[in-house]
């Protein structure tokens, strides 16, 4: 608060120490010495005639380059000092259409006002003009318009740095005597991002500029002989933008930090002008933002400018300038204090320095580590990667330990702080993300990595830059970058070592280890070290063999091998089993979410992909826990059920035998009391009593709460009651018991097992469990494709492939919430696979309003309700048809058209009927097959009909792991598919989408 | 008894309960139209007005944006604050939980989640510990002052499973750090132990009287904290008393759509509802009687409205804020139930859905969370200092 104070108060009016008596208000009372002229007054901007972006945007930038704007270019004479009037006039052609300032023409004092910082809200503008001046416009944020910083004169500097604009151009443009124009890290979406410099000694700088529709930097230099006596340091308004507020106590107008900048660079530049105010008294007609901040008399006199300061105007420049440029070296950027010894924290993209005081204000919750506000989301500086993740003393004292270490950690594994991979170039090629990756993260990755062209020997794993001699072994046969080419390391040695001319070291070392070198030959050096003659089969010996090897590197500073040498190429390239980096990790990952109607089996296509993927350990001892807890809780339902059924069978046997006595009743009337109440389905009193109080418990709902406790106590009774006689006769009609689900009998039979305290449910147990946790909510896996025997070594994309991680994501329909209301949370969604259970056509459900529906069009609603949800526009979406064994049981005693959906299917039946099961399917496709095609039309139409798009079909038989294996890579296949269409040109997609229509009709 | 016959029974006394419902529908609207207004969206606005009272009015600098907290690389989707005032806790779909220092907006701790689909966070009333809850069915506590595992992350110290559906919504139970109350997908709420982890009650579920559809709030009466209210999928709003959790005290019908969020009046004698069918309302907890209807006239084009995601009172509860679907954020006067700002016009605000809102204990500051990853501290400026 302070140093910004400062900053907008004139020189000598002491800052008021108590801040909060003071209320801050831009325009400060001027207590000064009258002044005799006219102030510059601001005049009320009239919004509507503030221009649009229309004017600088992309469209016409090209226009532009061709306007008065170049002019001075080519006039510059050597003595040309003129020219400055010139080029104002210049000019002002091109920006009074985007300028908010108006000035009028001045022709007695020439080109000697600067304007700096104009910002408005259609365009950002800084336009400076004159001889010894800068003009800074940093940290611009700007949407919609174009952002121009202009600058004029002979020595100034032009600064344009940390634009984001947004729709239109920036155009940083200089011109000038001495100069330096510099253009940083501008992000630019959709137009031009001009950096201009044009003088003689200028130095345009256009660093990371990235232009959709290109950048530009241009630049123009003369070697004359201009001298020039000022420094040509940028003045930086020493207004922060990023002023933060205490919310409780200092409540500002809200467009305060916005312009605060301004405010002070407008101050400062007034300020001065009033210590050589006389020049403006022929301007009564000041308009608004028009501030001369220098005055020359003639530009001629160019060369002397500092004499003709008086040194106390001097000084006052000098003052007034102290707090933003670095003349005062090891000052806080911020708050302009401090020395070189204060302790001060700097941004690792732009090298500002904070002091204590101001870090945290100018850098904010770092959550790139170390950087301004400002520099958030850019690429940092290459010199400062050393220095990531290491804590200064002045954070660790600001922060607790926690914070640092979360900052620390930010700092070094979040994305944008990595290595760019484009920046780094092997063998002439430009890496690729993934190749990078491949680099740093084998055995023997480079050291300290930096942006650079490098050659790389993929044979031996010679590492070094380009055009010098080797610095490194790596390990070899990465495939990254292109051919090594002859001149790699520069050579002249007329020596070859698997193609690159060797240097003069390198030569020396191999005679010192007695390599015989004459006759210019070609070696052909291993990774081990051996070597051999171009075009000869037999090793003529081992260079890393000799003892001395390593001490004449050493002498000649040249590589050796690390001991960890991998001479295995295969190992090297093979990266499954390597942890991925995290920032990777979170790009990589692609998600897939599976999702159905109950019932359909996408738990069980969950759980088996856990099994096929997750190798050594698909299941975690925690989920072990709660699925045996599921496991034995279903059991007890399902004998529950079976007790149910038993009761009842018990009351029809009964019926039954009571309408049998009342026949018989006459015949023999002794017999009836002993055959009361004792049929096969009667059990025992302990036994009823037990299960009294299992159906009590499920009928309260509280059947899980039973659980551990019930195991122990109850286990001998399970064990009786499974064996009892009565459950047995029901069990036997347990296709009678609607309730019993199919799994019910696998569990059934091993309910002795199951129900006791040290059972341990096996893999296929798991499988076979309904749902995946107790809670049934979401459960998703994290997984990579193993390299299947038919993948292996077909192409070289297969080693991105392994790189590529994919999480399934099964979510319960149910667990989507009522109208699938949390599908919202679901945006980032590669591809859905929506499981549909094939034998669901004859069967029904409840659907909340107690009516019953048909599964299959239950099934269906669901359906179009998640194709046709905003958040899946665009979605692919893949149908896995499951339960296609149940299906090829049912399908012949049910006919599909059971299902009102259905209604249309009648099979062209072949007259082999014996055939049938013969599995030939192509002369013979059974009728479950001929079903399955069926849905799938259905299926695709209905989808097609929804979207417009194709409908990807898998069919499934989720026991199998071979038949879920084979869908999950279907699903890869449709992601890697999505994704190089994404690289296809617009007319190859309207193919694409017209075959895509004609397929599905 | 048998349970065909049981169920037989349940579908027949639910058709009952059904015809009985709607029959104390009509008569509460028929009571309502006698309230002397003829349109039920006057209820004491109408009154206010012909009181001479008159909206608040907000000039430019009265609300400011204070604070960006910038951190979450996902859709935010909810807030709270502890009672100290100066620390947030935010939930956000990167799956993480970020504890903030709302005076520096540094943060305190980052937690990341072992299921990212996290839709409800809390803090507890020491500050010690928060809670969360989302799509894995299970409500997860953290304890702040735990160390730290080898990958720098914050154990989780207890799990809440039980719940069958999604975790919608969780509060503490004010000034007890050992009980928590949450609701879910599975149309019920429960009030936990965190220390043991055990469901104390359950309210709804298999009880008559309790939620038909999918519970997403809840909000407990910071007056009375055995009481509190819960907000769901069925169009209802129900207040639950904690010692009974046989059946709800009270069912409050209205809404014509989920009620997505649910806020006690900062009295304790009523409470703000949100819903999806784009209106608030506001409810007296004793009667029974809905007072207010908020409803501002979208002009869509596409007769879409758009729904309310959350609400907030001010602290003397003359303001309610509410975040709607379409990135509105009105600020209403609940006395004259007009319209007095919109926090979208402001400066400075959020590019996205607004998805929580939660006001400081002392109320002199607002937070919001949104869809843009950000979060907002907003602060009542000029001679207010709160409202």
């Amino acid at each position: 608060m302070k140093g910004l104070l400062s900053s907008m108060l004139p020189v000598g009016v002491p800052i008021p120490h108590s801040q909060d008596e003071v209320e801050y208000s831009f325009a400060m009372e001027y207590h000064g010495p009258p002044v005799t002229y006219d102030l510059p007054r601001a005049v009320p901007i009239d919004i509507k005639r503030i221009p649009t972006a229309a004017v600088v945007a992309s469209s016409s930038l090209s226009d532009k380059l061709s306007l008065p704007v170049v002019q001075p270019l080519l006039a510059p004479d050597p003595s040309g000092k003129k020219h400055p009037k010139e080029l104002i006039q210049g000019s002002r052609k091109i920006v009074s259409p985007t300028s908010v300032i108006t000035f009028d023409q001045r022709d007695r004092d020439g080109p000697d006002c600067g304007l700096s910082g104009e910002f408005s809200s259609s365009g950002t503008l800084a336009f400076s003009n004159g001889h010894d001046q800068s003009c800074e416009l940093s940290d611009v944020i700007d949407d919609g318009s174009g952002t121009l910083a202009f600058s004029n004169g002979h020595d100034q500097s032009c600064e344009l740095s940390d634009v984001i604009d947004d729709g239109s151009g920036t155009l940083a443009f200089s011109n000038g005597h001495d100069q330096s124009c510099e253009l940083s890290d501008v992000i630019d979406d959709g137009s031009g991002t001009l950096g201009l410099s044009n003088g003689h000694e200028g130095s345009p700088q256009l660093s990371g500029g990235i232009g959709v529709s290109g950048s530009l930097g241009c630049c123009n230099n003369r070697d004359e002989s201009h001298e020039s006596s000022c420094s040509s340091g940028a003045l930086r308004p020493s207004g922060d933008c990023k002023e933060s507020l205490d919310f409780l106590n200092d409540i500002n107008p809200p467009d305060w930090g916005s312009t605060e900048s301004i405010q002070s660079s407008h101050f400062l530049s007034s300020e001065i002008s009033s210590s050589k105010g006389d020049d403006f008294n022929n301007d009564p007609d000041c308009h608004a933002k028009r501030t001369s901040i220098v005055t020359f008399l003639d530009a001629e006199s160019n060369d002397s400018v500092n004499e003709e300061f008086g040194p106390g105007e001097g000084q006052v420049i000098q003052e007034q300038r102290g707090p933003g440029t670095k003349t005062k070296k090891g000052a806080c950027y911020r708050c302009s204090k401090g020395n070189r010894l204060t302790d001060k924290e700097a941004c690792i993209v732009c090298n500002k320095k904070y002091c204590s005081n101001c870090v945290l204000r100018a850098m904010g919750s770092m959550p790139e580590g170390r950087k301004c506000v400002t520099c958030i989301g850019l690429p940092i500086d290459e010199s400062k990667r050393e220095s990531l993740g290491r804590c200064s003393r002045m954070l660790k004292r600001l922060l607790n330990e926690l914070e640092v270490q979360q900052i620390m950690n930010a700092e070094k594994s979040c994305e944008t702080n990595q290595l760019q991979a484009d920046l780094i170039y092997v063998n002439g090629q430009r890496l690729c993300p993934e190749e990078l990756v491949l680099l740093q993260s084998c055995p023997n990755p480079p050291k300290k990595l930096k942006p650079g062209r490098y050659w790389y020997d993929k044979v031996s794993g010679f590492w070094g830059r380009e055009g010098q001699k080797p610095c490194k072994i790596i390990s070899p046969n990465l495939n990254v970058g292109g051919t090594i080419s002859a001149n790699a390391s520069n050579g002249n040695t007329k020596v070859f070592i698997n193609n690159r001319e060797i240097t003069k070291s390198e030569l020396r070392m191999l005679q010192l280890v007695g390599v015989q070198c004459a006759g210019n030959p070609h070696f052909w050096v291993n990774a081990d070290g051996s070597y051999q003659e171009e075009g000869q089969k037999n090793i003529k010996g081992h260079i890393w063999g000799k003892a001395g090897t390593k001490l004449v590197c050493a002498v000649l500073s040249l590589p050796v091998p690390s001991k960890t040498t991998n001479p295995c190429g295969e190992e090297v390239n093979n990266l499954v089993n390597r942890p991925v980096p995290y920032y990777l990790e979170h790009r990589a990952l692609q998600k897939i979410l599976l999702t159905g109607y109950s019932g359909c089996g996408t738990s069980t296509i969950f759980k088996q992909a856990k099994i096929l993927y997750n190798k050594p350990i698909p299941f975690s001892e925690d989920e072990r826990q709660d699925i045996k807890l599921m496991i034995q809780s279903n059991v007890y339902k399902y004998l529950g059920i079976l007790l149910e059924g038993c009761e009842r069978f018990e009351e029809e046997s009964l019926d039954e035998m009571k309408k049998k006595q009342s026949l018989d009743q006459f015949d023999d009337v002794g017999n009836v009391k002993e055959n009361e109440e004792k049929t096969i389905y009667s059990i025992g009193p302990r036994l009823k009593a037990f299960s009294d109080w299992l159906l009590k418990v499920m009928v309260s709902g509280n059947l899980e709460a039973i659980f551990p406790a019930a195991t122990r106590e109850y286990a001998p009774l399970v064990e009786e009651l499974w064996k009892d006689t009565a459950i047995q006769a029901t069990y036997k009609r347990r296709s009678e018991l609607q309730m019993l689900p199919v799994v019910a009998s696998y569990f059934l039979e091993h309910v002795v097992d199951i129900s006791r305290t040290d059972y341990e449910p096996t893999n296929e147990d798991i499988l076979h469990a309904e749902g995946i946790t107790s809670s049934n909510g979401l459960a998703c896996m994290d997984f990579s494709f193993p390299k299947s025997a038919n993948d292996d070594g077909s192409e070289t994309a297969d080693q991105n492939d392994s790189l590529l991680r994919y999480q399934l994501i099964r979510v319960h329909a149910k667990g989507l919430g009522e109208n699938c209301k949390w599908l919202e949370m679901f945006e980032d969604i590669r591809l859905v696979i929506f499981c549909v259970s094939l034998s669901d056509y004859d069967q029904f459900c409840d659907d909340g309003s107690g009516s019953f529906v048909n599964k299959m069009l239950a099934s269906k609603r669901l359906f179009e309700s998640i194709v046709s949800h905003p958040t899946f526009d665009q979605m692919e979406f893949l149908l896995i048809l499951n339960k296609f064994d149940l299906l090829e049981e049912k399908i012949e005693q049910v006919p599909l058209t059971r299902c009102e959906w259905f209604d249309d299917f009648n099979p062209v039946r072949s007259h082999h009927s014996s055939n049938r099961n013969s599995n030939s399917v192509n002369s013979n496709p059974s009728l479950s097959q001929l079903a399955f095609y069926y849905i799938a039309i259905k299926f695709k139409r209905l989808f097609n009909s929804l979207t417009g798009r194709k409908l990807y079909v898998s069919l499934a038989n989720a026991w199998e792991p071979a038949t879920v294996d084979e869908a999950l890579r279907y699903a890869k296949e449709i992601l890697k598919w999505d994704e190089e269409r994404e690289n296809l040109s617009m007319n190859e997609l309207s193919n694409y989408s017209t075959e895509a229509s004609s397929f599905s009709h | 008894m048998s349970v065909a016959e049981l169920k037989e029974r349940h579908i027949a006394a639910t058709a009952t309960v059904n015809a009985l419902r709607e029959r104390l529908k009509q008569k509460r609207t028929l009571l309502l139209d006698t309230d002397g207004s003829s349109s039920c969206y006057s209820h004491f606005a109408g009154y206010a007005r012909s009181q001479g009272r008159t909206p608040v009015s907000f000039g430019p600098t009265d609300l400011v944006c204070c604070r960006i907290l910038q951190g979450h690389t996902g859709k935010v989707y909810s807030l709270d604050w502890t009672p100290e005032k100066n620390r947030i806790v935010s939930a956000s779909q990167d799956g993480r939980l970020i504890v903030w220092n709302a005076l520096t907006s540094q943060k305190t701790h980052a937690i990341k989640l072992p299921c990212a689909w996290v839709m409800t966070c809390a803090f507890s009333p020491n500050g010690q510990s928060v809670a969360c809850g989302g799509l894995d069915s299970v409500c997860s506590i953290f304890n702040l002052n735990s160390p730290v595992d080898k990958d720098g992350n914050l154990p989780v110290s207890r799990m809440l499973s039980g719940h069958k559906g999604y975790v919608s919504s969780c509060q503490y139970v004010p000034d007890e750090d050992t009980h928590l109350i949450t609701s879910s997908g599975d149309q019920t709420c429960v009030l936990w132990d965190v220390t043991t982890g055990q469901r104390l009650s359950v309210f709804g579920g298999e009880f008559p009287s309790g939620h038909t559809a999918d519970v997403l709030s809840v909000s407990i009466n910071g007056s009375n904290s055995k009481m509190f209210v819960s907000g769901s999928c069925d169009a209802t709003a129900r207040l639950w008393d904690t010692r009974i959790a046989s059946r709800a005290v009270r069912t409050f019908h209205g809404h014509e759509g989920d009620v997505n969020t649910v806020k006690f009046f900062p009295d304790g004698q009523r409470f703000g509802t949100g819903s999806g069918d784009g209106t608030c309302r506001l409810f007296d907890m004793r009667t029974g009687h809905q007072l207010q209807v908020y409803h501002q006239q979208h002009a869509a084009a596409d007769g879409e409205v758009p729904h309310v995601t959350s609400i907030a009172f001010s602290i003397s509860g003359r303001l309610l804020f509410a975040a709607y679907s379409n990135n509105d954020c009105y600020v209403w006067d609940t006395l004259v139930a007009k319209v007095v700002l919109n926090l979208r016009s402001l400066q400075n605000s959020h590019e996205g859905r607004i998805t929580c809102l939660g006001l400081s204990a002392d109320g002199s500051a607002l937070c919001t969370g949104s869809w843009d990853k950000n979060l907002k501290i907003w602060a009542f400026g000029g001679d207010r200092r709160e409202i």
